[in-house]
C-alpha cells in the first residue's frame, strides 16, 4: 500500500476510534462493575482479575487516540486492581473516582465530533 | 511492479502479532499509512508462528500479553525453528515497570516498544531501532 496523505491518518484514526468505541465502553463497564462490588464489599476473585485486564488494555490503546490521560488513570487502575484493593477502603474510594474520570473522558471525546 | 523489501528506503513487511484487535488495526493503518509498509497480522502467538514462517515479514511486532501463548513463549519458539530465527522481534507491551522492562530485554529481542505507541510515530521508532531509516 501506497503512503497516504498525513492529515488523512487522523481521520481514519477516528474512523477506529468509532469503530473501537463499544469495546473500551465494555471494558470501563468492567471496571464500574467491580468498583460497585468493591464498595459493596463482595468483589470475587474473577471480577478483580477481570478489572486489571479491562484497565490494562485500556492503559495500552487510549493514549493511542489522544487519551494520554487516560492512559494515565487505567495504568493507576490497573496498579490497584493488581494487589488487593479489599483490604484498603482508600483504594476503593480512589478507583471510584479514576473510573468516573476515564468515564468522563472517554465521553467527552465521543461527543466531540 | 513489486516493490523491493529490506534495506534502508525500501518496503518493508511486517508481521503485528497481538491478540487485541483495536492495537492490531490501529497499528496497522499507522504502519501502511504513514510508512507505506505492507502489514500482516495475527491475533495469537500460534497464528503467529505460522504467518512468520510462510511470510517471511522482514520484522515481527510481538505483543506481550497474550491469552495461551504468551509474546515471550511466541518469541523463543520463532528462534527454535530455522525458518523464522532471523527475523527481528519487537516487543510491544504496555507494561511500564522497570523490572518487567528488564526481563523483556533480556529475552534478546531487538526492542521493546510501548502502548500505548502515537500512531504517526510508531514507523519511525520501528525504522531507528532496525537501522532502516
Amino acid at each position: 500500500m501506497e503512503p497516504i496523505a498525513l492529515p488523512l491518518l487522523e481521520e481514519a484514526i477516528q474512523k477506529m476510534w468509532t469503530k473501537f468505541l463499544p469495546q473500551m465502553e465494555e471494558r470501563l463497564a468492567i471496571l464500574e462493575e467491580a468498583d460497585a462490588a468493591l464498595g459493596a464489599d463482595i468483589l470475587t476473585i474473577e471480577q478483580r482479575s477481570a478489572a486489571n485486564a479491562a484497565a490494562h488494555k485500556l492503559a495500552g490503546v487510549l493514549g493511542s487516540f489522544g487519551l494520554t490521560k487516560g492512559t494515565i488513570l487505567a495504568r493507576e487502575a490497573e496498579i490497584l486492581y493488581s494487589g488487593e484493593p479489599e483490604t484498603d477502603p482508600a483504594a476503593a474510594a480512589q478507583l471510584r473516582e479514576i473510573t468516573a474520570q476515564l468515564r468522563t473522558l472517554i465521553e467527552e471525546k465521543k461527543n466531540s465530533h | 511492479m513489486e516493490k523491493q523489501r529490506g534495506g534502508p528506503g525500501l518496503a518493508h513487511r511486517i508481521l503485528i502479532i497481538d491478540d487485541e484487535d483495536d492495537i492490531r488495526e490501529v497499528a496497522a493503518l499507522s504502519l501502511e499509512t504513514v510508512a507505506g509498509w505492507e502489514v500482516l497480522t495475527a491475533s495469537s502467538g500460534a497464528q503467529g508462528l505460522t504467518r512468520a514462517a510462510e511470510a517471511q515479514p522482514d520484522a515481527i511486532l510481538l505483543d506481550v500479553m497474550m491469552p495461551g501463548m504468551d509474546g515471550p513463549s511466541t518469541f523463543r519458539e520463532l528462534r527454535a525453528n530455522p525458518a523464522t530465527a532471523r527475523i527481528p522481534v519487537l516487543l510491544l507491551t504496555a507494561k511500564v515497570q522497570s523490572s518487567d522492562q528488564r526481563r523483556f530485554a533480556d529475552l534478546g529481542v531487538e526492542a521493546v516498544l510501548f502502548k500505548p505507541f502515537d500512531p504517526l510515530t510508531l514507523s519511525t521508532q520501528i525504522a531507528s531501532v532496525l537501522g532502516w531509516s
